[in-house]
């Protein structure tokens, strides 16, 4: 009873720490999220989810293989080279992740640091037969004109809109669709920051960016006034380029005559779009 | 009429002279809900009632602050987020970095500025009404080191400022003023002059605490320096403060004056249920004005009278 009285004040401090540490720990945050979660597409629009909440899948629900306009397009695409196929990814990641190959980058002369296993702006190797990232600042933009596609999706937002702030409920188009695949010109040399800035400015698409010295990179904050965090703590803006989700910032990549290059949202890490990078295995 | 004036200065404002909870309770309120009311028209509101206010209460000082500190400070900080916040749907023009500028991003930038205009604004109203002795009259017993404490930090800047004043001029007289020889000397001095200002602050804080605890401070049934005495006046200004706060708080709650600046800009405007908050939020924050005016026009009509 004495100790009691003596530490009342302790005591209690020690059990209100502990309850908000757990309160925190139980309500705070989405990471343990399931890693089989993929994208089922929906056809549900942000009114119909309005009434029925219901109709977002849970992460046990079906998974379905993502069929991407990119799949078909990378196969008449020149820039891929069909005798170099990529090594699989470490388990966990997803389709749209290749395993790096440091004997392919190191021999197409990318500087690999033997202590990190990284390059200076800290990529680590490329997949065999993908491009290697060209520093924004050695891009030698030329005047010849070529093609690429371009398309911006947000699909994954449909079936996270109770993540959604309802401010932005009617940012979300009803098929997701913010930027329909298109054929767009650029300059030889750009990259795929180039081509997405120029043609949101020509669209009249919101987007912010913000640049990353550590990774030489712009980094996309936000399209369409989505951004990254927007649908819980794991989502933001991912891109790929005929499928494949590089694994370095879009100012790095440099576009191949006919690249098809697809802007997607994603709420789980890249789990939902194919394009999560497993770690440390 | 001149004189009448000068010998009401001493404790002019009336609002002042009310019960310290009530000015307490008050500022409380009203700067409770300016920083966390965004809608346009109730940032408006508080700005306007606390520039008079300030302006009632500290005259020509005040203008001279609010258009030499605030004014700029309203400027920087509203230009500062659309340098830095891009968001929102009316995309004006591009900036050189490439990202685009927003309507939404300027209005939100004022919207910012004016909310820490107000609130600045408010704080200054609140030191000069709410006196040290009254907050440790109104706190000195619930929570008397916590009070002390405050009331001492909050003394500490025109305290400190009045002690240099001392130091520096004592100084001038033996020759050791930063106004006296050359450049090193004058540095020299005045590191003398913060060592002795260093040493003068801690002591006197030790000293003050020594002091209020020989005085017994804190100890039940201990009284305080002022008395205050709650009378109808009082009560009157407590059911008003209560009654306001209280529909203010209910309208907000349920969404009555609802506003969104991102991504586009959005809220209730009109409607007789908007408009009556807004009008009671104004009731509440002009309370103190008025009740100046409405004293400063008693006096005037007494002395007219006589």
């Amino acid at each position: 009873m004495k100790f009691w009285s003596k530490y009342k004040t302790k005591i209690v401090l020690a059990i209100l720490a502990a309850v908000i540490l757990t309160g925190a720990y139980i309500w705070g945050g989405n990471y343990s999220k399931n890693p089989g979660t993929a994208v089922t597409v929906s056809t549900v629009g942000p009114e119909a989810s309005e009434q029925s909440p219901a109709t977002s899948p849970t992460p046990s629900a079906a998974v379905f293989p993502i069929t991407s306009p990119a799949a078909t397009a990378s196969q008449n695409s020149p820039a891929v080279s069909p005798e170099a196929k990529p090594a699989a990814a470490p388990d966990g990641s997803s389709e749209g992740v290749y395993a790096g190959s440091k004997e392919y980058s190191e021999s197409k002369g990318m500087v690999i640091n033997s202590e990190t296993g990284k390059d200076k702006y800290l990529t680590d190797p490329v997949p065999e037969g993908k491009p290697l990232p060209v520093e924004p600042q050695n891009a030698v933009i030329t005047e010849k004109k070529l093609t690429c596609t371009l398309s911006v999706r947000c699909d994954t937002i449909l079936n996270n809109m109770k993540l959604l702030k309802k401010d932005k409920w009617k940012l979300v188009p009803k098929d997701g669709v913010i930027f329909a695949a298109k054929t767009v010109t650029f300059y030889e040399g750009e990259s795929v920051f180039n081509v997405l800035q120029r043609e949101m400015k020509r669209a009249k698409i919101h987007m912010e960016f913000e640049n990353t010295p550590i990774y030489n990179s712009a980094y996309i904050e936000g399209i369409n006034n989505l951004y990254e965090f927007d649908a819980g703590e794991l989502s933001g803006w991912m891109y790929k380029v005929n499928g494949w989700f590089p694994n370095y910032g879009c100012s790095r990549y440099q576009l191949k005559d006919g690249d098809a290059v697809e802007w997607v949202y994603t709420c789980d890490l890249g789990r939902d779009v194919g394009g999560y990078y497993a770690v440390g295995s | 009429m001149r004189l009448g004036r000068e010998v009401n200065m001493a404790n002019r404002d009336t609002f002042s002279s009310y019960h310290p909870v009530i000015n307490f309770l008050y500022f409380g309120l009203v700067i409770a809900f300016s920083m966390t009311f965004t809608h346009p028209f109730c940032l408006l509101i508080s700005l306007v009632c606390s520039i008079s206010y300030s302006v009632y209460l500290n005259g020509k000082r005040a203008v001279r602050f609010n258009l030499l500190y605030m004014l700029p400070l309203f400027i920087v900080s509203a230009l500062m987020n659309p340098a830095f916040s891009h968001q929102g749907a009316t995309i004006l023009e591009y900036l050189p970095s490439g990202n685009p500028l927003t309507l939404e991003s300027i209005i939100y930038g004022i919207a910012v500025a004016a909310m820490l205009v107000t609130a600045i604004s408010w704080f200054s109203c609140y030191s000069a009404v709410m006196t040290s002795d009254k907050f440790v009259y109104l706190f000195g017993r619930i929570i008397p080191a916590m009070s002390l404490i405050l009331s001492m930090s909050l003394r500490l800047v025109p305290k400190f400022k009045a002690q240099i004043k001392v130091v520096s001029n004592a100084q001038r007289c033996v020759g050791r003023d930063v106004s006296n020889g050359g450049i090193i000397r004058r540095m020299k001095n005045g590191i003398t002059i913060l060592s002795i200002m260093v040493t003068w602050a801690l002591e006197n804080s030790i000293e003050t605490a020594d002091s209020m605890k020989s005085r017994g401070y804190g100890l039940p049934g201990r009284t305080a320096f002022s008395i205050y005495r709650f009378d109808s006046r009082d009560k009157a200004a407590i059911i008003y403060l209560f009654l306001t706060g209280t529909y203010i708080f209910i309208g907000a709650c349920l969404g009555g004056i609802r506003w969104r600046y991102y991504p586009t800009m959005k809220g209730v405007v009109f409607g007789v249920y908007p408009f009556s908050i807004f009008l009671c939020y104004f009731a509440l924050c002009i309370m103190p004005v008025i009740l100046n005016v409405r004293e400063d026009m008693k006096w005037n009509a007494l002395k007219s009278a006589a």
